[in-house]
């Protein structure tokens, strides 16, 4: 028994020391250009895919998703904050989608394109809640900001009503409904 | 005595700081702000711009409509006002309007 206490305390020893010496060498490459590899990248995904569903889980939805104003204020946003990151209509790649790692989802694609697709009631209300929550407090260190500090709940969850049409607009159709200044010229 | 204003100094820079982190204003975006282009809704399927035909349930449609709206509604007063004044214009040269 005395033996195995040694042996653990000493394994454990080992690993603090070695990541230690790891953490302040200055070997690991830490630019967005070096990919992880796919251990990390797993753990990172997995990670990140259930903090955000358990964190998201007592959301409630507005009932009013479907309301034109919220697409009308969603859009508007959309295109303000989102779109050099996540794209629209026409558009297949910016500077940000080539240069962020991981890189920002396509989100004027659909579910099909994605290489997922929400069957079912709960996994698509399970999505609308992942969409708030990481609208409103960010992913760290992936470059996806929280947008709750500045911006009310009712406005993010325009956003998430406008991305739940986004992939189905054309480009004409976007630009329609993310123009902010509906002001008459004279 | 002292903690007491040291306590107030900070509740009262806490206060000013809440004040002064509002929330983001959808007016301090209106700088570059794009009007809608709406002369692109006559260039879409205009089977579905026919009132009869379209689905005025679908909320993009509805969400396009309060977009172009405004809009379609100053074209047509402009087109009716110019008409009005081509038709006086015609009116004041046509001698026999003339009384």
């Amino acid at each position: 028994m005395k033996v195995y206490i040694k042996s653990l305390v000493f394994t454990g020893m080992l690993i603090l020391v070695g990541g230690g010496l790891f953490l302040y060498s200055g070997v690991y490459p830490i630019g967005a250009d070096t990919r992880h590899n796919s251990l990390t990248y797993w753990l990172l995904e997995t990670l990140r895919e259930h903090s955000v569903a358990r964190a998201a889980s007592d959301l409630s939805i507005p009932s009013d998703l479907n309301n034109s104003n919220r697409l009308l204020s969603g859009g508007a946003d959309y295109n303000d904050m989102c779109v050099s990151c996540h794209l629209k209509p026409g558009m297949s790649e910016s500077d940000f989608t080539l240069g962020l790692y991981p890189t920002p989802p396509n989100l004027s694609e659909t579910a099909a394109e994605h290489g997922h697709d929400h069957a079912s009631r709960a996994d698509h209300d399970g999505a609308l809640k992942r969409q708030f929550w990481i609208i409103k407090h960010g992913i760290k260190a992936s470059g996806m900001p929280a947008w709750g500090p500045g911006h009310d709940d009712e406005r993010i969850w325009s956003m998430v009503a406008f991305l739940q049409r986004l992939p189905e607009l054309s480009a004409a159709q976007y630009q329609i409904l993310s123009a902010r200044d509906n002001s008459i010229d004279e | 005595m002292k903690i007491k204003t040291l306590t107030f100094a900070i509740a009262l820079s806490t206060l000013a700081f809440t004040v002064s982190a509002q929330a983001h204003d959808p007016k301090e975006h209106m700088k570059n702000a794009e009007k809608p282009d709406c002369s692109a809704m006559k260039n879409m399927d205009h089977s579905k711009m026919d009132h009869n035909k379209m689905d005025m349930d679908d909320p993009v449609m509805q969400a396009m409509m309060k977009q172009c709206m405004k809009n379609m509604h100053h074209d047509e007063n402009s087109a009716d006002e110019s008409h009005d004044d081509h038709q006086k214009d015609r009116n004041d040269h046509d001698p026999k309007h003339q009384h």
